[in-house]
């Protein structure tokens, strides 16, 4: 076969040679159709066939024959790696016969591409020949490590073990993790014994993703400025009011949630300015974590409505600010003009309404 | 003390000298006339300090078990030290074998990446923290190891499939089978996945990785797996050649 070769080699660098006397190149080429038989190219009746040559359709057959060659070594690759049986071998036989036909660049290159299919798996097959001497079995095995890990077979089960049937119990795993640990030198991971916490409070910028925690916990600029005293002195009670508010607001919304509360119709207490303004303070909180949220109706009055959670992050990313003040005048003059008789959050603790109205006062009255 | 200090310091110098330069732009070996003058600049307690913060940084990322590169430990700790970085890590690898019991190896001389093994050999108790992941890299292993060194990926399939360990399929504990093993066990470096020349569709093998060289005693799972046939596992002579090698290389070393 090699000498074959030689004599294509040579063909192939006249061809590059002289494009034009395509004749004349072809011209060393001997062959005969005799040949095609035969095994062995190296001797056989010379003879110039150059119609054979020329033939295109005899080339095309020839390189769709090299392809089915090549796919049947791609498709069947476990097949040939068996070792059992030679069908490698058959193959580069017949490849060898094909190649005596070969003459041109084309189907040469095609053949070229065979062989390396072939040596690539004639070396798997010669490593599976070193392995097999050790007779390790990777389905034996998992049937060891299956009786291991404690594996039910089901009562009416068939001989063919095909289907998977049968369960693993739910800690098998880590009985095989727990034997196996001994082979590992993992070093252990790191872990504080007592967990960990942030000691520093978040900078401003993760503010707007962590509105769901506690109030406390943050130096937060957003809030109004009076607010920041009440919470220190009286955090806890401020703390109840919120949700109290929080929970008559969504009752308010439970009852009906298309009718929209009037914002001040919520925080207003016609019997009591300071109730009135404690009102506004701590719906002030339920705005800011996000529970609660303002907007301007058609007639461009303010509504208050729940907010359930889920439109946290589109919300934070639009925040606005503002700031409310109310005066007892303008306190009555909302009672007269929304008509307000009652109020919609009902007061609570008298004892604890004078402390903080005592508070408030002081407070507001340094902002004006 | 002082002596101690003495020789870490030749160690060190001697290190920076072998050590060729160019290798990150940002970390380039100083001569050592520069780095006696570094040393000078810093005093002991203040090496040791960083030497200390070294070891905590590495404490935590080996929580993920994924290698650390010294890039990010120049960045974040060592910093402006970087002129005494040997020394630093001299004093490092002393920390950890001596208060730790455990290794800081470097797995890849070229990108400067570390791994921590334990030196201890481990104990008959209870494991602490039981991560059933472990399980699934034995088998992966051992497998491997069995079949010398290399297997096709659908060798691996077929075997796990065996075991209830689907690739395709979400497995109650391990959860997306083939993204463990494939990436994170390789990540880690227990495991390495490399493309099989000229297959049309591709194809895959496994081997093990450098971190399961460094971790993982041969000679443990050979003895395992001849527990778990019931068999003496001398009966496979290649293996057990290959795993009692390793163990006496390993003693060598230690």
């Amino acid at each position: 076969m090699s000498e074959s070769r030689r004599r294509v080699n040579r063909e192939l660098q006249a061809d590059v040679g002289d494009q034009q006397n395509g004749m004349a190149g072809r011209s060393r080429v001997e062959r005969g159709p005799e040949m095609a038989e035969d095994d062995d190219a190296g001797a056989g009746p010379s003879g110039v066939r150059e119609d054979e040559d020329d033939n295109p359709s005899h080339r095309r057959e020839i390189r769709s024959k090299y392809r089915d060659l090549i796919n049947s070594v791609q498709q069947n690759r476990e097949d040939m790696l068996n070792p059992a049986n030679s069908k490698l071998t058959d193959v580069l036989e017949e490849a060898n016969k094909l190649f005596v036909d070969v003459s041109q660049a084309r189907e040469a290159v095609l053949d070229s591409q065979l062989l390396v299919l072939a040596t690539d798996l004639g070396k798997e097959k010669a490593n599976q020949l070193q392995a097999e001497g050790s007779l390790f079995d990777p389905a034996a095995y998992a049937e060891h490590l299956l009786s291991f890990m404690g594996f039910n077979r089901l009562e009416d089960e068939d001989d063919n073990d095909e289907e998977l049937t049968g369960f693993l119990p739910s800690d098998s795993w880590q009985r095989l993790a727990k034997r196996a640990s001994g082979c590992f030198r993992t070093a252990p991971s790191f872990h504080y014994m007592l967990g960990s916490f942030l000691s520093e409070p978040p900078q401003p910028k993760q503010r707007v993703e962590r509105q769901r925690k506690a109030p406390s916990n943050e130096a937060n600029r957003i809030m109004p400025l009076q607010l920041k005293k009440m919470e220190e002195s009286h955090q806890e009670a401020t703390e109840k009011e919120v949700e109290r508010i929080l929970g008559y607001l969504q009752g308010y919304f439970e009852k009906d949630p298309t009718l929209p509360i009037s914002y001040y119709e919520f925080v207003i207490d016609a019997t009591s300015f300071s109730r009135t303004v404690e009102n506004i303070f701590h719906t002030s909180f339920l705005i800011r974590d996000g529970l609660a949220r303002i907007y301007l109706n058609e007639e461009k009055i303010p509504c208050i409505a729940p907010v359930d959670g889920e439109g946290d992050a589109a919300m934070s990313a639009s925040r606005q600010q503002c700031v409310i003040s109310i005066s007892p005048k303008s306190w009555r003059e909302i009672i007269d003009a929304f008509q307000i008789t009652g109020a919609l959050i009902p007061a609570q603790n008298v004892l604890q309404q004078e402390t903080q109205m005592e508070e408030t006062r002081l407070l507001l009255s340094k902002d004006v | 003390m002082s002596q101690r200090r003495k020789v870490a310091a030749s160690q060190g110098k001697r290190a920076a000298l072998e050590n060729d330069g160019g290798e990150d732009v940002s970390f380039t070996q100083p001569t050592s006339s520069q780095l006696q003058r570094a040393r000078d600049n810093f005093t002991s307690v203040q090496v040791d300090h960083k030497a200390a913060e070294v070891v905590q940084f590495i404490l935590i990322k080996d929580q993920k078990k994924i290698p650390i590169r010294r890039t990010d430990i120049a960045k974040h700790i060592v910093k402006e030290y970087r002129a005494v970085y040997q020394d630093i890590m001299v004093r490092v690898g002393l920390i950890f074998e001596r208060v730790f019991g455990m290794e800081l190896v470097e797995i890849d001389t070229k990108s400067h990446t570390y791994i921590l093994i334990n030196k201890l050999e481990p104990t008959t108790e209870e494991p602490l923290s039981l991560n059933p992941k472990i399980g699934l890299l034995f088998v992966v292993l051992s497998v491997i190891f069995m079949k010398g060194g290399v297997i096709k990926e659908a060798v691996l399939k077929n075997t796990l499939k065996k075991l209830r360990v689907d690739f395709e399929e979400r497995h109650d504990e391990f959860g997306d089978v083939k993204k463990l093993i494939t990436e994170e066990f390789l990540r880690q470096k227990y495991l390495e996945y490399t493309r099989v020349p000229h297959t049309d569709p591709p194809e895959f093998e496994f081997r093990w990785g450098i971190r399961a060289e460094k971790e993982v005693s041969k000679l443990k799972i050979i003895e395992l797996v001849g527990q778990l046939h019931n068999q003496d596992p001398q009966i496979w002579t290649q293996q057990y050649r290959e795993a009692t090698s390793q163990s006496s290389q390993s003693s060598q070393r230690s």
